[in-house]
């Protein structure tokens, strides 16, 4: 028997989505086959990769992963500015911390105004997110969209309890939102079944909710590829949105990641070249080494 | 099991005779499936029929083994391309690199350290057990050194790797009862190796420029009768080496391409300079289908996430990661600290404990084994109801680690509850919230008050 | 196929409180009800009955006997309450039920010789829940012998596959279907069961018929001997007794995939077709699979 490149080539394509606008916009997904397959098919854009910031004063913070940022993490502008201009990341997330009913408890205006100015201050697409109370998040992301009408910024989480008006508004002022159905492909194409009948299956990104090395990294890996191929060798139309990992402040509240910078990174950056391995098209990493580190494993030529 | 028992049911009589202790051949066909059964018990097999079946029974990427006892590596037999399909079965190794360039110095603190290392992760250890020795000084008698060394000073498994045959097989003959893995066996030298490698018994670790290249030497190989092998494809970064593990492991798995039916082993030692790049990399190649990973020397800190790593991707998706039934002590509680219960299904241990720890609040962890099933599984199974955990108590003496009595239950399981209130009535039973991650300001909002 | 009514469940509010307070009337209104919509069994599921299980299923089964001569299938998985039951059963009885784990090879199976009864017997062992086809054949063959050994003959045994919920986990549903197939040669002459509502468990509460329906004519089809099922879902009824066979042939046609076009079909119809797709694993479930 001869040896035969055992290629395979599928069908169908990943969507692509376009975050942000004007210069700096950013694709995401397209993709027809695997992750890193570059030999049997087309991936036409590199997995994005985020820095977050919070909006509020982190607490608890490793010294390893406030050090880049100590000077600025009263200030979301200037902690945006900071990630965008010196550490290079081409996607920001801003977490509303603030107005989580359980602390500060921020109104949905207050939060919009911080958005609005983070959104101002830097040319790179912008995700923002909410505390994951569906109630107020519905509130806040509401008043965000508006405040932020056309910036086509990427909106999450939105839940099976408030993706209606969540997706309305976006859709109404141009965002793109992430649809998030915690560790469960059923429940995934679920809410996008819901989501698709008004809202735009091409300004849609998935969110399976993450695991952090250690700490269930195994749940998500095994999901996001399921989901991956559900949508390429399936052919499922319902599950061919690019998909997103959100997990690096999961990695750094770990007891592990505290004991050292180096295992800190590594622990963060093994998290993320799994998940981008089993399909991920869009990472939201903390540390800015860590980002760095996965760029250039990235970008290298075969 | 390569051949289903429905594939195998089409080689067999199927006359039912029962002579091989089976009603009927398809059951027979099921026992050979899953090996509960040899071929030797069906009398009525043409020779011709069952060596085809045997060839076919035969797993398509073959089991090897590197080195003795406790530390033997054994890798391949693997059934899928993706974990949530089955399983994946065999850990790869993940070997140290030591080169015979170093000091005799360098070297014997290089082993002591790597001797010394000792993790665990929820009760299970994680092993490195495994070396690999490089000849890079050109002198015969440094590498013949280092390997004597390494083969009397522990009971690591082997790899030698050195690119002078004699050399090789001179250092492999001196810890030849330890099955190191001789590395490279190529198609230069092949025809010098096959004699010495028939002698030893030893497995050989096969290097190609190109796949193809590897395709004739494993052929080569099994026709002098030696399948103890792992491939190299020479690949050069990990964008090649995902193009190359997964046609390996495609080609074995699903063309049935018995040429590359055999494990791999990967080289992030040779690949990368960066420390961090490397640990990328061989974390790459765990996910990706590797037998064995090489990487340099490193501290803990580079090691202990690769080793968590390995253990995440390698657990069984089909059976639930537990934790051992125990009433955690986390930050160091004492008989005003609060006390919360949960499953010993791992993931919502994580969750829970990693919850406590950041709230910074002192509290005792119930435990209650449920065999891995989550809150609301295990109520309903009656393994985690109010009897249940009235006996976790007993058993624990709860009563005697704190001198209040209020017990924070998940907030899902709504009907334990009123289960608690009837078993345990001097308890003010508490609602935690629904979401672990949520426990640290339940903590610091309820507890303090 | 032979059906087995489930509605005698303690799980329900009203059979646990007629139980508890030994009232009949309750019991009779279900007893009755399954019996005259033509169930051929029924189920009398008490759970692990802790509190006086010897009386309590005595009276039960009394109770039952006094409004049906229907044959019983007794569920609990006390083997104290088990044997209570068998030897108040006038006709043969069928355990429901015993499985390949040590404790209850020890504690369950030898009752049925030695009340000569029927017995369920499920394919979990003491690795638990088969994960495949494959797995579900060699746990079942291990048993299989150990309950002919007993003096159980394979007529006398009813294998259960274990239905799992097709919201939960799909596959699990594929490895029934394949594994149903695999019975006549793996065990002739042994019987099979299932819990078919457990098919539906977590869908929407509208559509549960429509799943449960559509698997009871898929199974029927690869030989399925009996199923556990609502004494009062009047479809499903007339389905199981040939009554309407447009649908059964329906739903063959789309296990065969034949060339259909589903936009020519009246609405009723293609949400069957649809409903085979997702259980032949064709379809990802989800909630809203007739929408899509």
């Amino acid at each position: 028997m001869k040896y035969e490149a055992p290629l395979e080539k599928y069908p169908v394509n990943i969507r692509e989505a376009v975050l942000g606008k004007g210069e700096k916009a950013i694709k995401i997904g397209g993709e027809n086959t695997f992750p890193f397959h570059f030999f049997e098919g087309s991936l036409p854009d590199p997995p994005g990769l985020a820095l977050e910031v919070l909006d509020i004063q982190p607490e608890n913070w490793s010294h390893w992963v406030l050090e880049p940022f100590q000077d600025v993490v009263s200030e979301p502008v200037k902690w945006a500015k900071r990630c965008v201009d010196v550490f290079g990341a081409e996607i920001l997330c801003l977490r509303l911390l603030s107005t989580d009913p359980m602390g500060k408890d921020a109104s949905p205006k207050q939060a919009a105004v911080i958005a609005k100015k983070v959104a101002d201050a830097i040319d790179v697409p912008l995700i923002v997110w909410g505390t994951g109370t569906e109630e107020k998040d519905s509130r806040v992301l509401t008043e965000v969209a508006r405040l932020c009408s056309g910036k086509n910024l990427l909106l999450g989480p939105v839940l099976k309890g408030n993706y209606e008006e969540i997706a309305q508004i976006a859709l109404e002022h141009g965002h793109a939102i992430v649809a998030q159905a915690s560790m469960d492909v059923n429940l995934t194409k679920e809410l996008n079944i819901a989501l698709c009948k008004f809202f735009p299956p091409e300004k849609i990104v998935l969110d399976t909710t993450s695991s952090a090395l250690g700490y269930g990294l195994e749940y998500t890996f095994s999901i996001i590829e399921n989901v991956k191929q559900i949508g390429l060798i399936n052919r499922d139309n319902m599950m061919q949105m690019p998909i997103l990992a959100d997990f690096g402040g999961e990695c750094w509240r770990s007891k592990e990641a505290k004991e050292s910078k180096e295992q800190g990174i590594l622990w963060e950056a093994i998290t993320g070249i799994t998940f981008l391995l089993a399909g991920a098209n869009l990472l939201i990493l903390r540390h800015p080494d860590t980002l760095k580190l996965i760029k250039e494993m990235i970008s290298e030529k075969k | 099991m390569a051949l289903k028992g429905a594939e195998i049911m089409k080689r067999l009589p199927k006359t039912n005779c029962k002579e091989c202790g089976y009603a009927t051949c398809f059951a027979f066909a099921m026992k050979l499936a899953t090996g509960g059964a040899k071929l030797e018990d069906c009398p009525y097999l043409a020779p011709e029929v069952k060596a085809e079946l045997e060839a076919a029974m035969a797993p398509p990427i073959k089991l090897v083994t590197i080195g003795v006892d406790e530390n033997a590596l054994v890798i391949g037999e693997e059934e899928v391309m993706f974990r949530h399909e089955k399983t994946f079965f065999h850990e790869p190794g993940i070997a140290i690199l030591i080169s015979d360039k170093e000091s005799d110095s360098d070297i014997e603190k290089k082993i002591k350290d790597i001797k010394e290392f000792h993790f665990e992760r929820i009760g299970k250890e994680l092993k490195i057990n495994l070396l690999a020795l490089s000849f890079e000084s050109g002198d015969k008698t440094k590498f013949e050194t280092l390997v004597k060394k390494a083969y009397e000073t522990t009971d690591f498994a082997l790899i030698l790797i050195c690119n002078n045959i004699d050399v090789l097989f001179s250092a492999a003959a001196l810890c030849a009862d330890r099955k190191p893995l001789v590395y490279p066996i190529t198609k230069e030298n092949i025809d010098l190796a096959i004699p010495k490698l028939k002698e030893l018994r030893t497995p050989a670790g096969v290097k190609g420029e190109s796949i193809e290249e590897i395709v004739s030497l494993t052929s080569t190989l099994k026709e002098a009768g030696l399948e103890e092998i792992v491939l190299d494809p020479g690949s050069k970064n990990v964008r090649e080496g995902i193009r190359d593990q997964t046609f390996i492991r495609r080609a074995a798995l699903k063309k049935g391409f018995r040429p590359l039916g055999y494990p791999t082993i990967t080289f992030p030692c040779f690949m990368y300079q960066d420390k961090f790049k490397e640990a990328l990399a061989a974390a790459a190649f765990i996910t990706k289908y590797a037998g064995i990973i090489v990487i340099s020397p490193a501290d803990k800190h580079f090691l202990f996430p690769l080793l968590v790593h390995r253990f995440n991707i390698y657990t069984d998706p089909r059976r639930p990661m537990t934790v051992e039934e125990n009433v955690y002590e986390i930050s160091e509680p004492n008989e005003y600290s609060p006390i919360l219960i949960s499953t010993n299904y791992a993931l919502d241990f994580f969750i829970v404990s990693g919850a406590i720890e950041e709230a910074n609040i002192p509290a005792y962890l119930c435990i209650k084994d449920t065999g891995g099933i989550g809150v609301m599984a295990a109520w309903t199974s009656g393994k985690f109801n109010g009897e249940a955990i009235a006996d976790f108590f007993k058993k624990y003496g709860i009563e005697n680690k704190v001198k209040h009595r209020k017990l924070i239950i998940p907030g899902v399981a709504k009907k334990l509850k009123d289960e608690l209130e009837e078993e345990l009535p001097d308890w003010e039973i508490i609602f935690g919230p629904i979401e672990g991650s949520d426990i640290p300001k339940f903590l610091s909002k309820e507890w303090k008050k | 196929m032979i059906l087995i009514g489930e509605d005698l469940n303690v799980m329900s509010k009203q059979i646990s409180l007629a139980i508890k307070e030994r009232n009949p009337e309750p019991i009779r209104k279900f007893v009755v009800g399954q019996t005259q919509n033509g169930m051929d069994y029924l189920d009398l599921n008490v759970g692990p009955l802790t509190k006086e299980p010897v009386e309590t299923m005595q009276w039960l089964v009394k109770t039952v006997q006094g409004f049906t001569d229907l044959p019983l299938c007794l569920d609990t998985t006390n083997p104290v309450a088990m044997e209570a039951g068998l030897k108040t059963c006038k006709k043969k009885a069928l355990i429901n039920s015993a499985s390949g784990t040590s404790e209850s090879k020890e504690k369950m199976l030898p009752l049925a010789p030695k009340y000569s009864a029927g017995i369920v017997l499920s394919v979990i062992n003491d690795a638990g829940l088969p994960s495949d086809a494959d797995e579900r054949a060699a746990s079942i063959l291990e048993s299989l012998e150990f309950a002919n050994e007993l003096g159980v003959p394979n007529e006398d045994i009813w294998i259960d596959p274990v239905l799992l919920p097709v919201g939960v986990d799909q596959r699990q549903v594929s490895a029934y279907l394949e594994f149903i197939q695999m019975i006549p040669d793996l065990a002739p002459g042994a019987k099979s069961v299932c819990g078919l509502s457990n098919l539906s468990y977590g869908a929407p509460k509208e559509l549960k018929v429509l799943l449960n329906r559509t698997f009871l004519v898929m199974i029927a089809r690869y030989g399925q001997h009996s199923a556990i099922v609502s004494g009062f879902d009047e479809e499903l009824i007339h389905i199981n007794k040939g009554e309407i066979p447009e649908i059964v042939n329906l739903i063959h046609r789309a296990m065969n995939e034949d060339d259909m076009d589903i936009s020519s079909l009246p609405q009723k119809e293609v949400e069957y077709v649809k409903t085979t797709q997702v259980l032949m694993g064709k379809t990802l479930y989800s909630h809203s699979w007739l929408e899509v």
